[in-house]
């Protein structure tokens, strides 16, 4: 107990006595966080939408001729040899006929004089809800291509092809803007750590003298890192969620927002990424601190 | 560790063919033997140059010798390590002739820091700095920035800071250098104190004035060897 009043004294000082080099500091850290958590909060964002996404979407395998029970089988052992699928649904020329129909509603009168098999019919394949088979959805469409009786695939290829590129996009950046939170608060903060030791060398020098353990010169500069870390990541995802309260009011209308339904960070998040920073600060706080006790 | 019962009627500092060289080959101190005794008070005499502060730093662990063996209340620095180490250093209080003073800081912060390292109360703290402020006449300095005191009271900072954690062994080098004759009293007046509640008192000077008259082991140096070493003499 008389430890820890000692030590946190001690920070108390080192705070006060210190606090330009460590503003910056915490401004960086903050800023590090706020940049790696935007990107975060738009590719979590996104797939989320991939997944509603991959609700709605299906292929489509237009057929020369109705396949019999047979041939269904044979189709779908094909479709499932190639990957797994939510479901597969055969849509005879009768029921197409009939869903165009009722489609069509009170103006139907206008297919009296065709002919009932004038639609192809279809295969309709539901695949799994994940953004791996959003990816394998080319090479799906491909390979159904290449199934005999076949007349043609269709699904929305160019939308689905730019999200997934988008996606991926995202994905790099994220990963990006982790390392460079990674980087930058170990860096920072242990380079502020290492200035305050410059600064106090002559003090850190006299407390070993004394009889200081290295635990009692050690402890306020890991309690300086894990302040850091807790004010900086928290004062980065304040910013990033008024950031976030600013784009739902402004942009809440009918547009990009009301499609993707965007959603701010869960409390488990928040904590993963503040409790990421504070072992990245204390890391950085660490290091320093043992590189001058080595001395 | 062996506690202060263990050690209360042997050594407390012990130097066995203690050398220390500084490059390029500058011998400070050469051959140097010599036993201290638990409670007594000894002074190492010599004109500058002599080895009285090198001989110091080498007891306190601030230097490591070339060659020969230093006990402190029975324990080889060479073979400490981490919180051992720490806690065998809590009890030397040590006042350097350079001071060691935090010039940013304030007086009782100075003081402070000995018995800080040490885990005590802030109040027992607190307490332990004005009585010795008071003894040493520097009651109205306890918020003064340090840097802005004359030399004469840094140095009586520096042996409060000495004394503050009631240290079992005492090293005190040149502590009346910038003093006046009132002021060396008190300042020998409280070495006697720590000396008489039990602390092993080892004093490096060349103001004859301090231990003329006393009835202590004075060891004289010269060019880093023993030029003399006169015992006490029996009342």
């Amino acid at each position: 107990m008389r430890f820890w009043l000692a030590v946190f004294r001690q920070a108390g000082r080192n705070l006060r006595q210190t606090w330009p080099s460590q503003l910056m500091t915490l401004l960086t850290v903050s800023l590090s966080v706020l940049i790696f958590a935007f990107f975060y909060l738009v590719y979590t964002n996104m797939i989320s939408s991939s997944q509603k996404l991959g609700d709605d979407l299906r292929l489509i395998i237009y057929l020369e001729e109705d396949p019999g029970p047979e041939m269904r089988e044979q189709l779908r052992r094909k479709i499932t040899n190639f990957d797994e699928v939510e479901d597969i649904i055969f849509v005879s020329r009768q029921q197409a006929y009939e869903r165009f129909s009722e489609q069509l509603g009170p103006h139907k009168d206008v297919l009296d004089d065709i002919p009932k098999d004038f639609l192809p019919a279809s295969i309709e394949i539901i695949p799994l809800k994940n953004l791996r088979s959003l990816n394998q959805i080319k090479l799906f469409s491909e390979y159904l291509s290449s199934l005999p009786g076949t007349l043609k695939v269709q699904y929305g290829q160019e939308w689905i092809e730019r999200f997934y590129y988008f996606t991926k996009l995202l994905s790099i950046v994220v990963f990006l803007s982790g390392s460079l939170l990674i980087l930058t608060t170990i860096f920072m903060v242990s380079y502020t750590i290492r200035l305050t030791i410059f600064g106090r060398q002559a003090e850190l020098e006299l407390l070993k003298l004394v009889g200081a353990t290295n635990n009692y010169i050690r402890t306020p500069f890991l309690i300086e890192g894990v302040l850091q870390g807790l004010v900086g990541s928290s004062l980065g995802i304040f910013s990033l969620f008024l950031l976030y309260q600013w784009i739902i009011s402004h942009f809440s209308g009918p547009g990009l927002l009301e499609l993707f339904s965007f959603t701010f960070f869960s409390a488990k998040v928040i904590i993963a990424i503040i409790c990421i920073s504070i072992v990245l600060c204390s890391a950085g706080s660490f290091t320093s601190m043992q590189k001058f006790l080595r001395m | 560790m062996k506690d202060t019962a263990t050690i209360s009627n042997g050594t407390m500092v012990e130097l066995i063919k203690v050398s220390k060289t500084y490059p390029p080959d500058i011998i400070a101190l050469s051959n140097i033997s010599l036993s201290i005794d638990v409670g007594e008070m000894f002074f190492v005499i010599g004109k500058s140059g002599a080895g009285k502060t090198t001989l110091l730093k080498l007891i306190s662990n601030m230097e490591p010798p070339n060659s020969g063996l230093i006990e402190v209340a029975g324990h080889d620095f060479r073979r400490l390590r981490g919180a051992r180490l720490a806690k065998l250093r809590q009890r030397i209080g040590v006042a350097y002739q350079d001071f060691k003073l935090l010039l940013d800081r304030t007086v009782s912060e100075n003081i402070s820091i000995s018995m800080e390292v040490s885990y005590k109360q802030p109040s027992q703290i607190q307490k332990r700095v004005r009585s010795l402020l008071e003894q040493l006449q520097l009651s109205d300095k306890h918020d003064t920035i340090t840097g802005e005191l004359s030399r004469g009271e840094q140095q009586r900072i520096t042996l409060a800071r000495a004394v503050a954690n009631s240290p079992a062994l005492l090293l005190v080098d040149e502590p009346t250098g910038n003093l006046d004759a009132e002021t060396t009293t008190r300042v020998m007046k409280l070495l006697n104190m720590a000396n008489k509640s039990g602390a092993t008192v080892v004093i490096a000077t060349h103001d004859e004035s301090i231990f003329r008259h006393s009835n202590r082991r004075i060891m004289e140096l010269k060019r880093g060897r023993i030029l003399s070493m006169q015992e006490v003499t029996p009342i």
